[in-house]
C-alpha cells in the first residue's frame, strides 16, 4: 500500500508528468514552481526523489513480458515481421484439395491464425487465487478423516451411522394419505359398527384439544315427520288394476282436479269486472258536465256546514248541591252492590247442586278441547310444515285413464317421474324446505338494435 | 316496580331459533354449501310454534333452524373441507385463466376431498338404526343408477350407485328376503324383510326418464352422496352376516360356468365383473364355503305368558315362510328378450328358481332356449312361432302374482294372448268388512288349499265363487239377526209356557245337540251382556254395530256392482263372438 501511495505522490510532484488533474491544475496556475525539499533526510528521499523514469521503464519491461512474452528488443526479426507477398494462390489449393481429402484433414488440425494471435504468450503466469485452494479447518478435518480411516480399518462403525442403520426403514410405497373422493365407484367399505375405538387417553385432554367429536344431541335423531319414506301408490295405480280400485283412484284424482278448478274459478270471479263499474253513456255524460251544473246547491251546503262547525257545546258548571247528591248516590249504589253480593253468596249455598253440575260441565268441555287439540297435533305431525317462503305443493297424482292402461307389461308407459316423487317426498317429510328454482337474472338489460342490413329491407 | 325493564325477544323462543341466513353467516358458508352440510348432518329446518315471536315481531316467512343444532354444526370437520374446496376452486379458476397447465395439474392432483364415515357413525350409532333408514337410500341409489351417464350428475356417482344396488340385490337373493312386489305405473315396488325390518323400495322402469325441471338436482345429489356411503356400510355388514365375501365375488362354480362366453362382446374388461354380478344369474362366493346349506332346526322355546296355541300358530307361520322362500325351487325359467330382464331375474332368483336369457340380451346367461329342462318360458307377445311342448309359455305377470300370493298360481290365466287377471297391490291390508275384489278372494281360497271345484270354464267358476262369497257374507250379517230372532221366540215360548194351563204329556227324549247348545249359551250370554250395558255404553255399542253393518252393506253393494260389470262384459264378449 505504502509504496503505491508514494509513487503517486512522486508522480504528482513531477513537473513533466501530465495527468488529467494536474493538467487542469496547470491550466489554472500560471507557473509551477519546483518544490524545494531538504534532501538530507531519508524520508524526503523517499518522498520527493523522482523515480518516475525507473518505474516507467520497469512497467514497460513488465508490460512487454506480459503481452509479447519477452522484450521486443531481444526478439529475432522473424518473429516480428513477415514478408507480405500478396494474395496466396487459391486456385492451386482448390485443385489440390479434391485429390487428397486426407491431407486436408491433416491441415485442419493446424490451429487457425486468429487463435494463434489470441493465444496467451506472456511469460508471467496468471496469479493464483490462494483462497480457492485454502480450506477452513483443513487440519482438523484431515485429522478426523485419518481417525475415521483408522477406525474403519478396525471395523468400528461410528455412532451416527449406527443410528441411521438402526432406524426403521420408511415406508416408501405408502403415498401421502390422499382422501379419495366420496363417489369413487371402487371405494372400500369396512365394518363401521363393529369396531369400538378405545380411547386410551384422558377424555378431558381429548375434549380440550379438540380430538374428541362433540356428542350429537339426542333430539336430532328424531324424524321430523311420521310419514314413511316410501309411500306405496294406491292399488288403483297398478299397471293392470282391479276395476274398482282403479275407479276409486280416478275418483280421487278427479276430486283433486275439481278442487283446483274451483279455486281458479273463485279467483277469476273475484277478479271479474263489476258490471256496475262499466261506464255507460249516462255516466260519461255526467262526468263531462261535472262542475258545470248544480253549483248552487253546493254553495248552500257549504253554508250549512259552516254553521254546524261553529257550534261548540260548552258544558255548564255543576253546583255544590249537585255534587253532593252525586256522591251520596254513589255511596248508596256501592252499598247496594255489596249487599247484593252478600245475598248472592248466601243463596249459592242452596244452589250447590247446580253449581256442581256447571263445574262438571266446564271440566268436561276443557277435557274435550284438550283431546281435540291433541288429535289436531297428531294430525299435524303427518302434515308438511311451513318451512320457508313457499308452501308445500303436493305432486300431481299419477293416474292412467282407462284407455291409457297398457294390456301387457311390454306396452306399459310409465307415468310420472320417480325423481320428482322422491324430491316431493323429501319435502313432504320436512327434510328440505320447498323452494323455487332461482330465476335467471340478467345483470345488464338487453338492448335490441336493428342492424342496418335489415333496416334496408324492412 | 323495581328491576330492569325486560327487553323483548331476548329470552324464550326468540333465542332458541336462528334464521337460515344468520346460521349461514355464522358458519361462514355459502348457501349451497350450508344446505349440503345440513343434509349430510341430518339437520332439518323447524317450524316454530310462535313464528312472530321468533321472528322478532315480523311475520315474514323465513326458514328457521334450532340454534343448538347450528352450534353443533360448528364442530363439524367437514366445514373446514368445504372452505378448502372453495379456495381450491378459486385457485383452479385462476390457473385456468392464466393458462398455467402445470399448476392446473398440480391443483387437480391435490383436490380436497372429504369422507362421510364419521357422520354415518354419528347419525346411526347402531346397525339397526341404519337399517331402519335404508328405504330412502335404496330408492335414491336405484333411481340414480338408472340415469344416463350424461351431464346431470357425476358419472362416478352413477357407477357407485349401480354397484351398490347390484350388491343389495345380490344380498336379497342370497338371504331370500323378498316379501312383496308391486308393478305400478310409476315403477316397481319391492318389499323385503331384513333382520326383522320391513324395507320398501321403489325401482323406476329403465329408460323412462324425462328429467323434470323443478327438481333440485344438487339437493338430490347430496342426499345420494350420503346414502351411497350409508348403503355401502350396510351392505358390508349384511354380507358379513351371511358369511359372504364383501366386495362380492361370484361362486367359483358359477364363475366357471359363465367363463365360457367371450365377455368382450358385452363390456370392457374393467366393467365386465360388475356386469356379471348385475346379471344376478350366479350365486355368490362365501367366506366359509359350505357344500350345501344345512340349516339346523332351531328349537322353539315358548315365551313366557304365551300359550301353546299361540306358539303353534307361530310355528305354522314360520313353516309357511320357509315354503315361500323355496317357491320357485326346481323350476327353470327362460326370459324372452321383450320382458324386463333384471326385475324378473331378481324375483326368480330370490325364490330359488333358475333363470337364463338369450345370449345377445345380456351377459351371464346360463342355458339356451333349446334346453329341454326349461319348465317356464316368460313371453310378452301375443304369439310365438316355435313352441316347445314340455314347457309353459306364460306372461311375466304370473311371476309377480305368484310372489304376492306366496303359492304357485295356476298358469292357465297367464297363457299367451289371454286377458290377464288384474295385478293386485299386495300392500293393501283389508280389514274384515271391507270390499275384497273377487280375484283376491280366489287367491285366498287357493292359499287355504281349496281347489276350485271344476275347471272347465273359468268364468263360471269365478262367478260361482263370487256368489258363494256373497252368500257367505250375507250369512255373516244375517246370522246375528237370526240368532236373536230364535232367542226371542224361545223366550216367548217360555213366558207363554207359564201362562198355559198345566198339562202332562208323554215325555220325549230330547235330542241334545251339544254344539247348538253351546252356541245358544254364548248367544244368551252376549244378549245378557248387552242388556246389562250402561246407557252410554249401549249407545256406543249400537253405533259400532251400525258402522259394521254399513260397511258390510257397502261391500255388498260394490260386489253387486262388480257382478253387474262382469255380466255386462261377458254379454259383450258373447255378442262379439
Amino acid at each position: 500500500m505504502a509504496p503505491s501511495r508514494r509513487t503517486k505522490r512522486v508522480v504528482a510532484s513531477q513537473p513533466g508528468f501530465l495527468n488529467l488533474k494536474s493538467s487542469s491544475g496547470a491550466a489554472g496556475l500560471p507557473s509551477i514552481r519546483r518544490k524545494r525539499v531538504n534532501k538530507n533526510k531519508k524520508k524526503n528521499w523517499n518522498k520527493h526523489s523522482d523515480i518516475n523514469d525507473v518505474t516507467e521503464f520497469l512497467e514497460d519491461v513488465r508490460h512487454q513480458e506480459r503481452t509479447i512474452g519477452g522484450l521486443l528488443s531481444e526478439k529475432s526479426d522473424d518473429n516480428l515481421f513477415f514478408l507480405d507477398v500478396g494474395q496466396p494462390k487459391k486456385a492451386e489449393q482448390k485443385v489440390a484439395e479434391p485429390v487428397d481429402g486426407k491431407k486436408r484433414k491433416g491441415k485442419a488440425v493446424r490451429p487457425l491464425r486468429i487463435d494463434l494471435i489470441l493465444q496467451h504468450d506472456s511469460l508471467v503466469p496468471p496469479p493464483k487465487d490462494v483462497l480457492a485452494y485454502q480450506q477452513p479447518n483443513a487440519k482438523k478435518l484431515r485429522r478426523i478423516a485419518q481417525k475415521a480411516e483408522q477406525l474403519a480399518a478396525k471395523g468400528v462403525v461410528p455412532r451416527r451411522q449406527k443410528q441411521l442403520l438402526n432406524r426403521r426403514p420408511a415406508d416408501r410405497t405408502a403415498k401421502k394419505a390422499v382422501t379419495e373422493a366420496n363417489n369413487n365407484p371402487d371405494r372400500e367399505y369396512y365394518d363401521i359398527w363393529g369396531q369400538e375405538s378405545k380411547d386410551t387417553a384422558d377424555p378431558w385432554y381429548l375434549q380440550q384439544t379438540g380430538k374428541k367429536r362433540v356428542k350429537r344431541p339426542e333430539k336430532l335423531n328424531e324424524k321430523p315427520s311420521v310419514l314413511p319414506a316410501v309411500e306405496v301408490i294406491a292399488p288403483g295405480g297398478s299397471y293392470n288394476p282391479d276395476f274398482f280400485s282403479h275407479q276409486a283412484l280416478l275418483q280421487e284424482a278427479h276430486e283433486v282436479e275439481v278442487k283446483k278448478q274451483k279455486e281458479e274459478d273463485k279467483i277469476e270471479r273475484q277478479l271479474a269486472v263489476n258490471k256496475e263499474h262499466i261506464a255507460t253513456e249516462e255516466t260519461i255524460l255526467r262526468e263531462q258536465v261535472e262542475g258545470l251544473v248544480e253549483e248552487e246547491t253546493e254553495e248552500a251546503n257549504e253554508e250549512e256546514e259552516g254553521v254546524a262547525v261553529g257550534a261548540i257545546t260548552v258544558a255548564e258548571k255543576k253546583t255544590e248541591r249537585q255534587r253532593k247528591k252525586e256522591r251520596a248516590y254513589k255511596v248508596k249504589e256501592q252499598l247496594r252492590q255489596a249487599n247484593r253480593y252478600q245475598n248472592d253468596k248466601r243463596q249459592q249455598l242452596f244452589q250447590l247442586r247446580s253449581i256442581k253440575t256447571s263445574i262438571k260441565q266446564e271440566e268436561q268441555e276443557t277435557k274435550d278441547k284438550q283431546k281435540q287439540r291433541k288429535a289436531k297435533q297428531e294430525a299435524q305431525k303427518a302434515q308438511p310444515r311451513r318451512l320457508g317462503k313457499l308452501k308445500f305443493k303436493a305432486q300431481d297424482m299419477e293416474v292412467q285413464l282407462s284407455d291409457e292402461l297398457a294390456g301387457s307389461l311390454r306396452q306399459l308407459k310409465p307415468e310420472g317421474s320417480v325423481l320428482k316423487d322422491r324430491f316431493k317426498s323429501l319435502q313432504k317429510r320436512n327434510l328440505i324446505e320447498p323452494r323455487e328454482r332461482a330465476k335467471f337474472k340478467r345483470r345488464l338489460k338487453l338492448k335490441y338494435v336493428e342492424k342496418r342490413a335489415f333496416r334496408e329491407i324492412t | 316496580m323495581g328491576g330492569l325493564q325486560k327487553k323483548k325477544y331476548e329470552r324464550g323462543s326468540a333465542t332458541n331459533y336462528i334464521t337460515r341466513n344468520k346460521a349461514r353467516k355464522k358458519l361462514q358458508l355459502s348457501l349451497p354449501d350450508f344446505r349440503r352440510l345440513c343434509i349430510l348432518k341430518g339437520i332439518y329446518p323447524h317450524e316454530p310454534k310462535h313464528k312472530k315471536k321468533v321472528n322478532k315481531g315480523s311475520t315474514a316467512p323465513r326458514t328457521f333452524y334450532l340454534l343448538k343444532d347450528i352450534r353443533f354444526l360448528l364442530h363439524e370437520p367437514i366445514v373446514g373441507k368445504f372452505r378448502e374446496y372453495k379456495v381450491f376452486v378459486r385457485k383452479l379458476k385462476k390457473a385456468y385463466g392464466k393458462t398455467e397447465w402445470s399448476s392446473v395439474e398440480r391443483l387437480k392432483e391435490n383436490k380436497p376431498a372429504y369422507k362421510l364415515d364419521h357422520i354415518i357413525k354419528e347419525r346411526y350409532p347402531s346397525f339397526i338404526d341404519a337399517l331402519r333408514d335404508i328405504d330412502d337410500a335404496l330408492c335414491m341409489c336405484f333411481l340414480f343408477s338408472t340415469f344416463a351417464r350424461t351431464g346431470k350428475c357425476h358419472v362416478q356417482t352413477i357407477q357407485l350407485c349401480r354397484r351398490l344396488t347390484v350388491e343389495w340385490m345380490n344380498y336379497v337373493i342370497a338371504s331370500r328376503a323378498l316379501k312383496k312386489v308391486f308393478i305400478s305405473i310409476k315403477g316397481i315396488y319391492y318389499q323385503a324383510e331384513v333382520m326383522g325390518q320391513l324395507i320398501t323400495w321403489l325401482v323406476p322402469y329403465q329408460f323412462s326418464h324425462d328429467h323434470p325441471t323443478d327438481v333440485d338436482y344438487r339437493v338430490m345429489a347430496t342426499f345420494t352422496e350420503f346414502y351411497t356411503t350409508l348403503l355401502g356400510f350396510i351392505n358390508f355388514r349384511l354380507y358379513h352376516s351371511l358369511n359372504l365375501i364383501y366386495p362380492p365375488k361370484l361362486d367359483v362354480k358359477a364363475e366357471s360356468e359363465l367363463k365360457e362366453e367371450n365377455d368382450d362382446d358385452y363390456a370392457m374388461n374393467s366393467e365386465s365383473y360388475l356386469e356379471k354380478l348385475s346379471a344376478l344369474s350366479a350365486s355368490l362366493a362365501r367366506v366359509v364355503s359350505t357344500a350345501e346349506e344345512e340349516e339346523a332346526e332351531l328349537d322353539q322355546f315358548p315365551v313366557e305368558g304365551e300359550d301353546m296355541a299361540n306358539m303353534e300358530a307361530r310355528e305354522k307361520e314360520q313353516k309357511q315362510e320357509e315354503a315361500q322362500k323355496k317357491l320357485f325351487e326346481g323350476l327353470k325359467f327362460f326370459l324372452n328378450r321383450e320382458v324386463p330382464r333384471e326385475s324378473l331375474a331378481f324375483l326368480i332368483r330370490c325364490f330359488g328358481g333358475e333363470v337364463s336369457w338369450d345370449k345377445s340380451v345380456c351377459i351371464g346367461s346360463t342355458y339356451e332356449v333349446t334346453d329341454e329342462t326349461i319348465t317356464h318360458q316368460i313371453v310378452d307377445r301375443p304369439n310365438i312361432d316355435k313352441q316347445y311342448i314340455n314347457r309353459y309359455y306364460i306372461q311375466p305377470q304370473w311371476v309377480y302374482d305368484c310372489v304376492n300370493a306366496k303359492i304357485i298360481l295356476p298358469v292357465e290365466d297367464y297363457f299367451l294372448g289371454v286377458t290377464l287377471p288384474p295385478h293386485l297391490s299386495p300392500f293393501v291390508e283389508e280389514k274384515d268388512g271391507d270390499y275384497v275384489p273377487p280375484e283376491k278372494l280366489k287367491i285366498m281360497a287357493l292359499q287355504r288349499g281349496e281347489k276350485p271345484a271344476h275347471e272347465q270354464e273359468e268364468e263360471e267358476e269365478e262367478d260361482e265363487e263370487e256368489e258363494e262369497e256373497d252368500d257367505n257374507e250375507e250369512e255373516g250379517d244375517d246370522s246375528e239377526e237370526a240368532e236373536e230372532k230364535n232367542l226371542k221366540k224361545m223366550e216367548e215360548q217360555r213366558s207363554q209356557g207359564k201362562s198355559l194351563s198345566v198339562k202332562v204329556t208323554a215325555g220325549k227324549v230330547k235330542v241334545e245337540n251339544p254344539a247348538r247348545l253351546e252356541q245358544e249359551e254364548k248367544a244368551e250370554e252376549k244378549r245378557l251382556a248387552i242388556m246389562m250395558m250402561k246407557k252410554k255404553e249401549k249407545y256406543l255399542y249400537d253405533k259400532i254395530m251400525f258402522g259394521k253393518k254399513r260397511k258390510v252393506r257397502e261391500a255388498n253393494k260394490l260386489a253387486a256392482k262388480r257382478k253387474a260389470h262382469d255380466d255386462a262384459e261377458k254379454s259383450k264378449k258373447k255378442a262379439r263372438k
